[in-house]
């Protein structure tokens, strides 16, 4: 019996390192995904997204569109129109652009 | 017919240099969501430089991408103006941006004489009137499987507009004519000019074969009125028979160049390339082909009773007249000729035809079919990367329930 309990215990301390460290991992993708958007990846120039604080006039607005993060890697890494090919150009990283993408996808219309 | 694949229409990417793709580089909504909203339920605002339009007949792709209903095309032959779809690569300019619109300046280059024109100056010298059909590259990109990036237009990314303008040969005549050498008419829009872009990434620039000046106007009115600035005014380039993209909006340079424009616009964007691929090898979005759709009717009509039902829809020939329209009840197994109804405003304008027809209860898979002399709509699309230049009649074909 005491084994068994044991083994629940260490199972669930388990399961909650698991869980704590996905939630820091998304928030640190989060945090990386903004400061990219404000910064090296200039998306606040041209979109509206109230969560970054950001107001550009060019691209659709982020909030009202709610793109999903797959459809924001897609465009991100192929550009389209007067947007880059932040991908295919190499002007972000693979990991740079699941950050952007993934902050895009959870805060539009938050 | 039905086991005809799309894929045996991939090839013509190989063999076709003038069929041209569509403009659009915006949003990325799933059709659903498009098609969803059209409702007033689910109504939105729209965005404050288009709110003279009216939202009921506008399908909204995003904050600055949304096409016509299409049952809100009109039986008019000319669309109303406030039904028009908006499709802008960049900001419009601003009233505060154009200033004194008869000021507008457009120089003219690539000619014996280099000259620059004010608006005012434009209106003295000549003046003609073309109806034209005014299209999206893209406009049926929401029937593709692939999904390709942009806005998901299915019909509505189309309009037929009356221009009014200065014919470009008069203004070439008052330049001394085309300098020697020129292949192509490039005009340039200011839009770019008020961004802090890169203008070779940003310049809405298009060059077309130099002999779609003898059709080309450059336009302030549309419709009777002046060009609103969301349209493209205070001057906009019209190139009838040419998709949207070469229609330059806030036009302020035309040059008679010997080679295409350099910038993004040109030599990448709107290239009609086969899946997976892209370039400035492949053919641009130039000329349109033959096309057409059903108006009176959609997938969500309801409340048709059996009997004599009417059925419309406007048909375009691209740079040439359509001649004919062939209407099915049966997804494409027999075809029955449709009557043009209304005036012929000229091989540029689209046609309304009508096909009336007794229907007894029952689901009707009705397909429409355009000709323009030797050439007609072909059953399939043209797959292609970017959802360019669709014009097979099976995707736009649509479900009646008779009841």
């Amino acid at each position: 019996m005491q084994k068994v309990l044991k083994l629940k215990k260490f199972l669930y301390s388990l399961l909650f390192i698991i869980f704590a460290s996905s939630v820091s991992a998304d928030e640190a993708k989060i945090s990386m995904g903004k400061d990219l958007f404000n910064g090296k990846a200039m998306c606040a120039g041209c979109h509206i997204l109230k969560d970054a604080g950001a107001a550009g006039e060019i691209g659709p607005n982020l909030d009202g569109l709610k793109p999903t993060y797959a459809q924001v890697i897609d465009i991100v890494t192929g550009g389209l129109g007067v947007m880059p090919a932040f991908g295919e150009d190499e002007i972000l990283t693979k990991a740079e652009i699941d950050s952007v993408s993934f902050y895009v996808a959870k805060s539009a219309g938050k | 017919m039905s086991s005809v694949s799309n894929l045996s229409r991939r090839n013509f990417l190989t063999t076709s240099a003038t069929v041209a793709g569509v403009a659009a580089a915006s949003a990325v909504l799933p059709v659903s969501l498009a098609q969803a909203n059209h409702d007033a339920a689910s109504a939105k605002g729209l965005p404050e430089f288009i709110k003279w339009k009216d939202r009921s007949a506008l399908v909204i792709h995003s904050s600055k991408t949304m096409e016509t209903h299409r049952a809100a095309i009109g039986d008019g032959i000319v669309t109303p103006l406030r039904n028009v779809y908006i499709r802008n690569n960049l900001p419009s300019l601003t009233d505060k941006q154009i200033g004194n619109r008869k000021n507008w300046k457009v120089s003219i280059s690539g000619v014996k004489n280099p000259k620059t024109f004010t608006l005012a100056q434009m209106q003295s010298m000549g003046t003609s009137t073309v109806a034209t059909v005014l299209q999206c590259s893209g406009n049926g990109r929401g029937f593709f499987p692939h999904k390709p990036r942009g806005s998901q237009w299915l019909t509505g990314a189309a309009a037929c507009l009356l221009w009014t303008g200065i014919p470009m040969k008069t203004l070439i005549d008052a330049c001394g004519g085309i300098s020697k050498g020129a292949k192509f008419m490039t005009s340039t829009g200011a839009d770019a000019s008020f961004l802090k872009l890169d203008p070779m990434i940003a310049t809405v620039e298009r060059s077309i074969p130099l002999k779609a000046h003898k059709d080309a106007i450059l336009a302030w009115e549309v419709n009777g009125e002046s060009i609103p600035n969301a349209h493209g005014g205070p001057v906009r380039t019209v190139t009838p028979g040419y998709f949207g993209i070469n229609n330059v909006k806030h036009v302020s340079k035309v040059s008679f160049t010997k080679s295409e424009s350099k910038v993004k616009y040109m030599k990448k964007s709107y290239r009609i390339s086969p899946i997976g691929k892209k370039g400035s090898q492949y053919p641009s979005c130039w000329e349109m082909p033959v096309k057409s759709w059903l108006t009176s009717h959609t997938n969500k009509t309801g409340g048709v009773n059996s009997g004599k039902v009417t059925l419309t829809g406007v048909a375009m020939g691209g740079t040439k007249k359509c001649s004919k329209v062939m209407v099915s009840v049966d997804g494409g197994k027999s075809w029955k000729k449709a009557k043009f109804v209304g005036p012929d405003l000229g091989k540029f304008a689209w046609r309304r035809f009508a096909l009336s027809t007794s229907l007894k209860s029952g689901t009707y898979k009705v397909a429409t079919k355009a000709y323009s002399g030797s050439k007609s709509q072909p059953e399939l699309r043209s797959d292609n990367r970017r959802g360019y230049a669709h014009n097979g009649w099976k995707d736009h074909s649509i479900n009646l329930v008779v009841a």
